[in-house]
């Protein structure tokens, strides 16, 4: 049975932000939808408001030429809308079964079978009865899809699904959700990532700024004009940078890096060895829960692991905490920009002034000096484009681009020898993206190192002189980026081998 | 010899009945943990389920009013910190403290002119049994059918988190309030429903100290149990077959502490009345080592306060 889905002057308002503006749309059975925008373009919302999260101001929703209320999550599920969040919506001291369960109205024994069955349709192999905070995060949508299904949906909405995957995760989800399609199933497709708007979907909608700007076949489209149609102007394209740094000195080396924790969140590292030459950029590949988040806090003295040597400019630093490594021109820049990178209830001249208690003036006898950091902070702000000049505005309020710069600019002010980043474009949109990726060129030009952990195969291409993978704690063999393939890339990713 | 067992006989069984508010309390507080809330007000839901329940047995002469009495007047108080840490979203440490506090200086006030009333002997099952045989009478037979409640209760509990539907909504919504409520239950509801029942336990824990146990009323006679059960669900790492064994060793010690001070042990008295809480805490944490299952069974989402996106 065909399927339509009409979304209808859709608006919603938050205090300060219009995130949706008069949305109209139109989905059919039969096809896969994308919806792309750059981030707070307004798609989140909008999903939210089709799986009945979040109540809209205005504007109605249409399912079959039904009036549908969805004025709670419970309301999209009576009306078969599945949904699989960007985040996911597990539960992970549970088991998987238990996970999927919750809902069902079934009994377990007849629900089994059910899974069973869409376990073996689709060829996902899960094991039902471990924990899910056990699974990677390829395996885990798996169960979010599954969920979904065990439900029977006429339309099912997958928000930035491949976030967290790898490129064979990518391909499965794709070969899945084409299936889908083929049974019926109205897919919409939230992104901002244009090569799969291109390769997966028949018609996109772009959104900007809370507003559909564009609808449009796939088939007419190419990635400059989508990224033209999301940003709203002309993108300068990046040039990958040639390899400077062949014969140069070894700068930042690492020995025996062991780490072992009873932590089930956690991951063991064994035996990490690599060097980084200066001028260099060395990337880490791996999917997110492989061991980077040790590893970072390790290369920044978070934590101090017995045994690990790590020479820097020809001194041994690896018993020194974050602020001494700090004082030896190392710099860091964590993965999660609000909890780790920046205090957002604080001001932005607050946190410009937490990391830098050593090198400036901006203490005296203790005491406070406001001006001199205000000063500090406002050149951050005009050097690396920050969009706003007010030092007083609490970080919160800055968007996720705007905070990664204010912290890349933090950093780099005092003009660090080495800088060491963990996924810095996680989460943000081309503009931002391609700004932070030219300061990292910048670095480099200035015979600057930089050491990056990224999950975005397509970032550590384009930034790493060398690569190599993290996979369960250990690390592959480093590899000269220019023999490197997203496919050998992806291979090494998901545990397997290529020699 | 024969003697000495009887008398070992006599020691469980008193020892058993001196962990039936420990349990009772402990069992409850576990549920309203588990579902992520809180509720740090146990001692003071407890101590109004005492005075509560003595003064319906005076006014009523009724045992069966008076218990049932005390689980209502533990729900009632229990509202209040549901009211207000679920739908005012105040903050839940602060809101139970307060609870406590305000539950001591409540039953003070109420219990004013119980002081000195005797209370009522309560009936005691399977008597006849308790003599006849001897070393496992006094254990088995001859107590308060709240006594077999309480020893039941952290089997029906983990019966009920591990099995039921309702429990995996529970765990659920302790794990993850936000995608629980992304999957339709309603969190606040499930949330109310695990706070009222734990105070509904709280109350009759009081009830049973002030009708049973030992049969008066006597101002802030609870004594700080209710903090022991709070932290017998912590170190039990909300597993309820553990807080029946901490409550036994607590129950335990402080049995024999008492013995050993009257019998006039060479041991200062200070140490032997902090033996219970030094004991339990250790074997505790000796039995629950193991990290992956703390993390398992830990409420993730404990004391955070949710509410629904509009």
């Amino acid at each position: 049975m065909a399927t339509d889905l009409r979304i209808s002057n859709i608006s919603k308002i938050y205090p300060g932000c219009i995130a949706n503006d008069n949305v109209s749309l139109q989905f059919k059975s039969g096809k896969i939808y994308a919806l792309l925008g750059e981030n707070g373009a307004g798609k989140s919302t909008l999903v939210k408001i089709l799986s009945g999260v979040v109540s809209p101001d205005n504007g109605e929703v249409f399912l079959n030429e039904k009036n549908l209320k969805l004025s709670s999550p419970l309301d999209a599920k009576k009306n078969k809308i599945g949904m699989v969040f960007q985040h996911f919506n597990l539960f992970e001291t549970l088991s998987v079964f238990e996970n999927l369960s919750i809902d069902a109205t079934e009994n377990n024994k007849s629900l089994r079978v059910r899974i069973n069955e869409i376990l073996k349709k689709y060829n996902f192999s899960i094991d039902l009865d471990v924990p899910v905070l056990n699974l990677s995060a390829g395996q885990k949508q798996k169960v979010e899809i599954i969920r979904c299904l065990l439900r029977s949906p006429k339309v099912l909405i997958m928000d930035e699904p491949t976030s967290v995957l790898t490129e064979q995760e990518t391909e499965e989800l794709f070969i899945s959700l084409k299936k889908f399609c083929d049974e019926g199933i109205l897919i919409i497709y939230i992104t901002h990532k244009l090569k799969e708007v291109l390769s997966l979907c028949d018609e996109v909608a772009v959104m900007r700024k809370g507003k559909v700007v564009s609808v449009s076949q796939t088939q007419n489209e190419r990635v400059e004009t989508l990224a033209n149609k999301m940003v709203g102007q002309k993108l300068a394209k990046i040039k990958k940078k040639i390899n400077i740094s062949k014969n140069k000195d070894e700068i930042f080396k690492v020995k025996h890096l062991n780490f072992y924790s009873d932590d089930p969140f956690e991951t063991n590292l064994v035996n990490l060895n690599f060097s980084v030459k200066k001028g260099e950029c060395l990337g880490i590949a791996g999917i997110s829960g492989n061991g980077q988040n040790e590893l970072f806090q390790i290369l920044s003295g978070e934590i101090i692991t017995p045994d690990t040597s790590i020479i820097f400019r020809n001194k041994e630093i690896a018993k020194l905490n974050p602020k001494q490594r700090r004082e030896y021109f190392m710099a860091f820049s964590p993965e999660d920009r609000i909890s780790q990178a920046a205090v957002p209830e604080l001001k932005i001249y607050e946190n410009v002034a937490l990391n830098n208690f050593k090198s400036s003036n901006f203490f005296e006898k203790g005491l406070v000096n406001e001006k001199k950091i205000k000063e500090h902070s406002k050149k951050i702000l005009s050097d690396f484009s920050v969009n706003t000049d007010n030092v007083e505005l609490k970080s919160q309020f800055l968007s996720g681009g705007n905070l990664q710069k204010l912290i890349l600019g933090r950093e780099l002010i005092t003009a660090p020898e080495l800088l060491i980043c963990y996924n810095p474009t996680w989460g943000l949109d081309v503009g931002a993206i391609n700004y932070i990726h030219e300061t990292l060129i910048k670095i480099n030009d200035q015979e600057k190192s930089t050491i990056l952990i990224s999950t975005d195969t397509e970032e550590l291409l384009k930034l790493s002189d060398r690569i190599a993978v993290i996979y369960k704690g250990k690390l592959s063999k480093i590899m000269p980026s220019e023999e490197v393939t997203p496919e050998k890339l992806g291979v090494l990713m998901g545990g397997g081998s290529i020699d | 010899m024969s003697l000495d067992i009887s008398f070992i006989g006599i020691l469980i069984g008193s020892i058993m009945a001196s962990s039936v508010p420990l349990i009772l309390a402990a069992s409850g507080e576990l549920i309203t943990e588990r579902s992520g809330v809180l509720n740090l007000g146990v001692e003071g839901m407890m101590i109004i389920g005492a005075i509560s329940g003595f003064a319906l047995m005076v006014i009523t002469d009724n045992l069966f009013i008076a218990i049932v009495g005390s689980m209502l007047s533990g729900v009632i108080i229990s509202l209040i910190f549901g009211f207000l840490t679920q739908s005012l979203l105040t903050n839940h440490v602060a809101t139970g403290l307060a609870l406590t506090i305000f539950g001591i200086g409540l039953s003070a006030m109420l219990g004013k002119n119980f002081v000195g009333i005797p209370g009522k002997e309560f009936p005691i099952l399977f008597s006849s049994l308790r003599e006849s045989i001897p070393f496992f009478g006094p254990i088995l037979f001859g107590h308060s059918i709240v006594l077999y409640f309480a020893f039941a209760l952290p089997f029906l509990t983990n019966y009920f988190l591990k099995k039921t539907k309702l429990g995996l909504v529970v765990r659920a919504v302790g794990d993850s309030p936000v995608s629980a409520s992304n999957q339709g239950i309603n969190v606040i509801l499930v949330r109310y429903c695990c706070i009222l029942y734990g105070g509904a336990m709280c109350g009759l824990a009081g009830a049973y100290l002030s009708l049973i146990y030992t049969p008066q009323w006597i101002e802030n006679m609870t004594a700080g149990r209710g903090w022991i059960a709070l932290a017998l669900v912590v170190f039990a790492t909300w597993s309820p077959i553990k807080v029946l064994i901490g409550a036994l060793i607590f129950g335990g010690i402080t049995i024999l502490q008492l013995h050993m001070q009257a019998i006039g042990f060479r041991i200062p008295v200070q140490f032997l009345s902090a033996l219970p809480y030094l004991m339990t805490i250790i074997v505790l944490v000796v039995i629950s080592r193991d990290s992956r299952k703390i993390k398992l069974n830990t409420p993730t989402s404990l004391g955070r306060i949710f509410y629904r996106e509009k």
